[in-house]
């Protein structure tokens, strides 16, 4: 079809050259943050070591060399901070993308990855297993509670008919509610001496738990589930307009929402199983980015998994080194960071 | 934890009136012990005013460190029920602590306590004494019951010690033997206590350890002011948490892996017990390093013996008895 | 593709939503290369019956056949390639560029699951330029007015390079001189034989720029034809329950439909 004008007095401007940033400059220049940011993290910490006997402890571990430290300094290198500033990257990782996801698909701003009940599931599961001393370790019991909240969920916003958006949410607020009256309950009738401490590194969030086997949780379920996420831009951009206009382009909403939704909560899963909920990560790095490099998903989802694994990085390193020796949960952390910095993109949007 | 709401309080209350409290018309019966106190006496405890008209006859304790002071103090007749029990009293007491009741395994709720009626509440933390608890000290003071909560846990400024000390631990046990009627027995105590201590000959080695009390994550630990600084400065090792200025703190692994501590004090309670500490730190491999852990030099302190109070003394002497033993292997 | 495609036939469509009868019997034919206005009152069954032709909703009975194809047999993708939708009263939020907007339209064209974007510049500006919005391609979507929104979902329609194009009230919320625009524009993508229907409420305005005229009253077609044909007193009588005077323009000859006010008495 000719290229018309629509009339004849609208001015026919030049195309303006892109402001934005290529998707591969943002994609690299992120990337090697994250590397910068796994590398400097690793010299942080209570104990006093030498960023160069750091690196020749890990490089040591890899095969290469000897380490110059004792057993024990040794130890806190490879056991303690890699396996933690690697989990922190994982799971930042993790929760960003999926409150990505999240948003996109219910259209809500304010959703994010805990949205359909799944951190007061999770915190169920753990509080249970550390009051009532089940059987059963700590992250898969955090994971089942999770999913068990999905469902529940699940099975409520359907039960009633057709499963919407907006009914989701509201069995998700409903669920999240009886969970969380479920573990004040368990606490309350079990909790002994000053175990609740531990309970609270649950609720609020931690990362003070980290070890290989974290690692290989969060960062197993960042590439077997996140990856695949990340090819998902394209539909999710079609929900842009709403779930008709999603449909006109050819995109089979029902399948798409529930598919990535169902997907988005195991990712959700899997980081609560081994750090807790940790909060804001998910529900303002998607807003922050977006002003960066616009809303398109394609370019939005790597960006914002990068982000979210730099910004969990330092925000744990500070909950670690803040109040050295002393720890505090991460979570307080990405809260007293994340609230003004969500109100302030919120400023932001309504002045826009 | 929810308050409870004000209704339910006034409807107790009403409850109490009804049924005639008998707290504040309880027939005074000669006091058990021999001597005599020189009431009323008036004590600034916490914050609170506390005016002692007469010794107290039906007590109620909160926590296992104010039974072990009344028990201490040759008054154990005179509790009529405890709540909140940290473990097991010790052998000595434990025929005449079998029959005093428990009303609850954790902080009471008012209702249980004005059941009891009680006529006095000895607590060991202040949050034993919240409207979501015991009460609030004022509303039970109006019903005509006494509180006294033990002096080391105040938490207010210019109430909360600065670091405790065994002379301080000694105050309280006097202080509870003027506000129970029972000041020749608190000497008594104190003197042996006093005794007991000096003649403790504390470690010389140089030794450095932690006081492990609970968290797998991140260990709570004994810091730089509380019971288990004084206990340790008592039996002559250095605490690695001791720069933190507080009673207790939760500390990263690294720092404590970096002190790498000399023993490890495993605080035992019936909810988180030392064995569960030991199995802990000998299956993580960070820890498993440590030469605490290596060498499995560790020593056993009851929960309850880690509050200040009348069990500190004999506390120190088993950390020793259980230092030498370790050295001897 | 000729002018002289065979366009869009709809044969005893009948549609419900929640057990009630919306659509109730259409036959319909909107003739390939042409502009149909669909015109009817209020609760017709206008728009309810657009996104059944487009698959966005389930008929209970009945066919759609678009030239060879029957519309509802073909796949998702491959219908979203023949037919484009833009619907009324989109005025959701969206932090999408303008450009990103219009791009949406590619999608049925590309795979669904690609990190990258591919190479669609050239239809986006072209659609852009289409629709006289080339000046906007960077704005932000949420920072336009109601008639620039309007006229991003045309040019997303229009990337999508659709054979059929269905448009609800697609002049709603616009000035007198978009509304023209954009109806010319609609008779422009006829001439090159895009099919193209539109629900319309002014009538004059369906009379200028339409081909065809369908007249929809309680789910049923009550009269089709060309303007003069169908857009008469009587029968604006009969469905809208008014009184109109059917005028004819001196220069188009076709009709004006023209009201005196109701006498208030």
């Amino acid at each position: 079809m000719p290229a018309n004008q629509m009339t004849d007095t609208t001015q026919h401007r030049p195309a303006t050259g892109r402001r934005r940033a290529s998707p591969w400059g943002w994609g690299v220049l992120l990337s090697a943050l994250l590397v910068a940011s796994i590398v400097a993290a690793i010299c942080f910490g209570a104990a006093d070591i030498r960023p160069a006997d750091v690196f020749a402890s890990v490089a040591a571990h890899l095969g290469l060399g000897d380490s110059p430290l004792s057993v024990l300094r040794d130890g806190i290198v490879w056991e303690l901070r890699l396996p933690r500033v690697l989990t922190a990257a994982a799971v930042g990782a993790g929760l960003a993308l999926s409150g990505a996801v999240m948003q996109a698909l219910t259209r809500n701003p304010l959703a994010d990855p805990y949205l359909l009940g799944l951190s007061s599931g999770a915190s169920l599961g753990a509080v249970s297993v550390l009051l009532l001393g089940l059987g059963v370790l700590l992250p898969i019991a955090a994971f089942v509670g999770a999913l068990a909240a999905l469902l529940a969920t699940l099975l409520l916003a359907g039960a009633s008919g057709v499963l919407t958006p907006t009914r989701t949410v509201l069995a998700g607020v409903a669920v999240s509610a009886l969970a969380a009256a479920l573990t004040s309950f368990v606490i309350f009738w079990s909790a002994q001496g000053d175990s609740f401490r531990e309970i609270l590194n649950w609720l609020l969030g931690s990362l003070s738990g980290s070890d290989w086997t974290t690692v290989a949780i969060a960062g197993t379920a960042v590439l077997v589930i996140g990856v695949p996420v990340l090819f998902s831009g394209r539909l999710l951009d079609a929900f842009a307009f709403g779930d008709t206009t999603a449909a006109a382009l050819g995109v089979n909403v029902a399948a798409t929402r529930w598919t990535l939704l169902a997907v988005t909560a195991l990712l959700t899963g899997a980081m609560v199983s081994v750090s807790g909920s940790i909060g804001f990560i998910g529900l303002v790095l998607p807003h922050a980015v977006r002003l960066l490099t616009g809303a398109r998903h394609r370019l939005l989802l790597p960006l914002v998994a990068l982000t979210g694994a730099i910004v969990l990085i330092w925000a744990d390193t500070v909950a670690r080194t803040l109040f050295d020796p002393r720890e505090l949960p991460v979570g307080i952390v990405t809260a007293i960071v994340g609230a003004p910095v969500f109100a302030a993109l919120l400023a932001r949007r309504s002045t826009r | 934890m929810s308050r409870r709401p004000h209704a339910l309080l006034s409807l107790a209350v009403v409850a109490v009136a009804l049924t005639g409290c008998s707290a504040s018309t309880a027939p005074a019966s000669s006091p058990a012990t021999s001597s005599t106190p020189s009431v009323p006496v008036t004590i600034d405890n916490c914050g609170f005013e506390l005016t002692v008209e007469r010794p107290a006859e039906r007590i109620l304790t909160i926590k296992s460190s104010t039974t072990e002071m009344l028990l201490a103090l040759g008054l154990g007749d005179r509790i009529i029920g405890t709540a909140f029990p940290d473990g097991p009293v010790p052998d000595q007491w434990a025929v005449e602590a079998a029959d005093i009741p428990v009303i609850s395994d954790f902080a009471p709720a008012q209702e249980a306590v004005l059941d009891l009626e009680p006529d006095f509440i000895y607590a060991g933390w202040e949050s034993n004494l919240k409207s979501d608890t015991a009460g609030e000290r004022d509303a039970l003071a109006s019903l005509g019951i006494g509180s006294y909560v033990s002096p080391s846990a105040c938490k207010e400024p210019g109430y909360k010690p600065e670091k405790l000390t065994f002379d301080l631990v000694f105050d309280e046990i006097r202080e509870a033997g003027t506000v129970f009627g029972a000041e020749d027995a608190a000497e008594e105590l104190v003197a042996e206590q006093q005794g007991a201590l000096e003649a403790l000959s504390p470690s010389t080695d140089g030794l450095t350890a932690l006081w492990y009390s609970s968290g797998t994550d991140t260990p709570y630990v004994g810091a730089g002011i509380g019971a288990p600084q004084m206990m340790l400065d008592a039996a002559g090792l250095t605490n690695v948490a001791a720069d933190v200025n507080d009673t207790w703190a939760s500390l990263g692994w690294e720092s404590i892996i970096d002190a790498n501590p000399d023993v490890i004090v495993l605080v035992d309670a019936s909810w988180n017990t030392a064995a569960s500490k030991i199995e802990m730190l000998t299956a993580n491999p960070v820890t498993a390093q440590l030469d605490a852990v290596a060498e499995r030099r560790f020593i056993t302190v009851p929960f309850a013996a880690g509050e200040a109070g009348v069990r500190n003394v004999e506390a120190v002497a088993s950390i020793l008895d259980q230092l030498a033993a370790l050295d001897a292997r | 593709m000729s002018a002289g495609s065979i366009g869009l036939a709809l044969r005893g469509v009948r549609m419900s939503l929640g057990g009630r009868s919306i659509i109730d019997g259409v036959d319909l034919t909107a003739p390939g290369g042409s502009v149909t206005a669909l015109v009817g009152p209020n609760g017709a069954g206008k728009t309810t019956l657009l996104r059944g032709v487009a698959g966005l909703l389930p008929l209970s009975a009945g066919s759609v056949r678009f030239d060879r194809d029957d519309l509802l047999q073909l796949g998702r993708r491959a219908r979203a390639r023949l037919v484009a939708v833009v619907e009324q009263e989109l005025s959701a939020e969206s932090s999408l560029s303008v450009r990103d907007a219009v791009e949406l339209g590619r999608t049925p064209h590309r795979p669904m699951l690609a990190a990258s974007a591919g190479d669609d510049g050239a239809v986006v500006t072209e659609a852009l330029a289409t629709v006289g919005m080339d000046g906007f391609a960077d704005r932000l979507f949420d920072s336009l007015s109601g008639g620039e929104r309007q006229r991003v979902h045309l040019a997303r329609a229009l990337a999508q390079q659709p054979q059929l194009m269905l448009l609800d009230e697609p002049t709603n919320h616009l000035d007198i001189r978009a509304q023209l625009s954009t109806l010319a524009l609609l008779r422009r993508m006829a001439r090159n034989s895009v099919t193209v229907v539109a629900a319309l409420h002014d009538l004059t305005l369906a009379a200028t720029y339409a081909d065809h005229v369908v007249v929809l009253a309680d789910g049923r077609v009550v009269a089709a034809g060309s303007p003069g044909e169908v857009l008469t007193a009587p029968i604006i009588h009969d469905v809208y329950g008014v009184q109109a005077t059917v005028l004819q323009h001196p220069g188009t000859g076709r009709p004006v439909i023209a009201f005196a006010p109701e006498e208030d008495s």
